[in-house]
């Protein structure tokens, strides 16, 4: 057994190769530049659709208004005359309800003023039972 | 001091009212802005220069007799394709005219064939109109008392006030 | 009015809560796939009865009540969650709202910082540090994350015309809002995230790592509320994202079909949430606070000016009634 060349485990000569350490995550899917224009583009699309179409509703809201404007003096001539029969009506009732009180003025206002005062809801259907005039005052937040 | 309260009589108020629902109204809307046009606009303008809803009865009923006969004319010649309008209105919330559009155009043809109609533009009934009235106009409408009369003119010497400023410290 | 009023509300709770309960499941299931396990499934078939015995389980156990908590508000508190986690859906149109507001926006806000007083006021009524400190740490998260949903909220409606929902179906009926507003819709989302309590942002949760927050002194049937509340929300959160950037109303008009495009968009929405819960680590808490002050508030401020400049400048303002 002479010492013979023992072949000792060591680095090649010139040492190793470098070693591959560094991460290779493939590149998938389009490239930044790419998913850059087509945010931008769908925004471009998106804001030119949602103008259009505001524009459009600005139109459809016009033809809204107007068709309230036409009805108007209808709905307003009814009003009143609703109003004054009303008045009226609480008039004559009030006029047999303080009939035995002396020195009662029927009709007498509490403003001092002549000129037309808008009555208040409480005011017209105060000789009438609690329904009416809830649904006056809430009525039309029940639809819908 | 304070005054009564005037009132027209129940025969004053006395009218064959209008009773359609709200969508009826909206569909014809349009038609009835542009065919009732002068006693519309002559009682908005009593009414905006009267302040006062007794003063416009008048034409309040005048607007009133126009509504209907305008209802009774649709009815009399293009009542079906005005149901379908109305009712098609009717279907959505808001009754929202833009759902309808071919139930419209159909009223429209049939009014302008009938009755010769036509549907007025965008834009046209909210313009801004005169009306001419015989009706004068209403000495102030809003009761305002007359003006005071200025204070009298003061002849004396004016001073600076004795003590400095009241603010004392904020002295402006 | 009468006492048929009851009905609609009733049936819209009934039907928020049944989801809840599904919602657990499917919660459980997907996690279960996503890590490789089955999920419930003994309980009934595949498992979906598991929601129901759960809360049975919950209901019949004994409440408790620590001996240091202020009783009222303990009980309060999880009471006014689920109070105020169904009565957010009132104005939610579906296609018709229960309550048809036309300022259903700001009130969904309203509610949505109300619900931090239910974290708030069960944290401190606990009486126990471990539940006052995650209150607060719920509370700074939450309020921290409204203030860009508010933001979001007001330039989205700079776009469309009004803080009615219904407006804004209308102004989605030709294009998604989230075609336009992309950014806004991102950062929307995250913060929605944040704001109920999810992970990756489930810094009041944190289970094991951080005593369970504000909750910890909770068992049986408040816990129960609780969890309720907290699933109500995840899935308005997601309906209300649906409503404001996915067109509720497409791909159609038949408003008999509006309910179910509008709610199997929020499902999609809410099974994302659980993917997220599934993927991402959670935050630390300075991260957190860093993302919302430093990055979202800047760039929701731009983009609110942005929203409110470009559609004077192009003419495209939407009616503003």
């Amino acid at each position: 057994m002479a010492a013979g060349k023992v072949k000792q485990d060591m680095a090649p000569p010139g040492g190793y190769g470098p070693i591959d350490y560094k991460r290779h995550l493939p590149r998938r899917g389009p490239s930044g530049y790419t998913l850059f224009a087509l945010g931008v583009g769908s925004m471009v699309y998106g804001y030119y659709t949602l103008f259009k179409w505001n524009r459009e509703r600005r139109r459809l809201q016009i033809e809204e208004l107007e068709a309230r404007i036409a009805v108007f003096p209808l709905l307003l001539a009814e009003h009143d005359r609703r109003t004054l029969r009303l008045l009226r009506e609480n008039l004559e009732e009030e006029a047999i309800i303080m009939k035995d009180v002396p020195g009662w003025k029927v009709g007498e206002t509490v403003y001092h003023t002549d000129r037309w005062v808008t009555p208040s809801i409480a005011e017209l259907y105060y000789l009438r039972p609690k329904a009416e005039q809830e649904n006056a005052m809430h009525g039309f937040q029940w639809y819908v | 001091m304070s005054s009564t309260l005037e009132l027209p009589t129940f025969d004053e108020l006395e009218v064959h009212e209008v009773l359609v629902s709200s969508a009826v109204l909206k569909a014809a809307a349009h038609h009835y802005g542009s065919q009732c046009d002068r006693p519309n606009k002559e009682f908005a303008l009593c009414r905006w220069e009267e302040k006062d809803p007794r003063k416009c009865l008048q034409e309040g009923k005048e607007v009133n007799r126009c509504a209907l006969n305008f209802l009774r004319n649709v009815k009399l010649h293009c009542a079906e394709p005005f149901t379908q309008y109305w009712t098609c209105i009717d279907y959505t919330n808001l009754l929202e005219l833009r759902k309808c559009r071919k139930q419209q155009a159909a009223f429209d043809d049939c009014v302008l064939e009938k009755l010769g109609w036509v549907r007025p533009d965008l834009g046209q009934l909210s313009k801004v109109t005169k009306v001419k009235t015989e009706r004068p106009k209403p000495e102030n409408p809003y009761h305002s008392k007359p003006r005071p009369k200025p204070n009298p003119s003061f002849d004396g010497e004016l001073k600076p006030s004795k003590y400095g400023s009241r603010s004392f410290f904020w002295p402006w | 009015m009468d006492s048929l009023t009851i009905v609609p509300p009733a049936l819209l709770i009934i039907s928020i809560l049944m989801a809840v309960a599904f919602l657990t499941a499917l919660e459980r299931k997907i996690m279960g796939h996503m890590q490789l396990r089955k999920g419930p499934n003994i309980v009934g078939p595949l498992g979906l009865l598991q929601p129901f015995a759960d809360g049975l389980k919950l209901i019949t156990k004994e409440l408790t009540l620590p001996l240091l908590a202020t009783p009222t508000l303990f009980i309060l508190a999880p009471t006014a969650a689920l109070m105020l986690a169904l009565a957010m859906w009132s104005p939610l149109p579906m296609p018709s709202p229960l309550a048809d507001l036309n300022l259903g926006l700001l009130l969904l806000l309203a509610m949505s910082s109300l619900m931090v007083y239910s974290f708030l006021w069960s944290g401190w009524s606990s009486n126990s540090k471990y539940a006052l400190m995650g209150a607060m740490r719920a509370v700074a998260q939450t309020i921290s994350y409204e203030v860009t949903l508010a933001i979001i909220v007001l330039s989205i409606v700079l776009l469309s015309g009004g803080f009615s929902l219904h407006t804004l179906t209308v102004t989605q009926e030709p294009l998604y809002l989230a075609l336009a507003t992309w950014p806004s819709m991102m950062m929307w989302y995250t913060s929605t995230l944040a704001e109920t309590n999810r992970a990756p942002f489930d810094l009041t949760e944190g289970e094991s790592e951080l005593v369970s927050g504000f909750n910890v002194e909770y068992s049986a049937s408040p816990f129960a509320l609780f969890f309720l509340a907290e699933y109500a929300n995840i899935m308005l959160m997601n309906t209300l994202t649906t409503t404001l950037f996915l067109s509720p109303s497409t791909p159609t008009f038949l408003p008999a079909l509006f309910t179910i495009a509008l709610m199997s968009k929020a499902l999609l929405l809410t099974m994302s949430f659980l993917w997220v819960r599934a993927s991402y680590p959670r935050f630390r808490y300075d991260q957190l606070m860093h993302l919302l002050w430093k990055n979202f508030l800047p760039m929701t401020l731009t983009l609110c000016l942005w929203h409110s400049s470009v559609p004077m400048s192009m003419f495209g303002l939407p009616p503003m009634t």
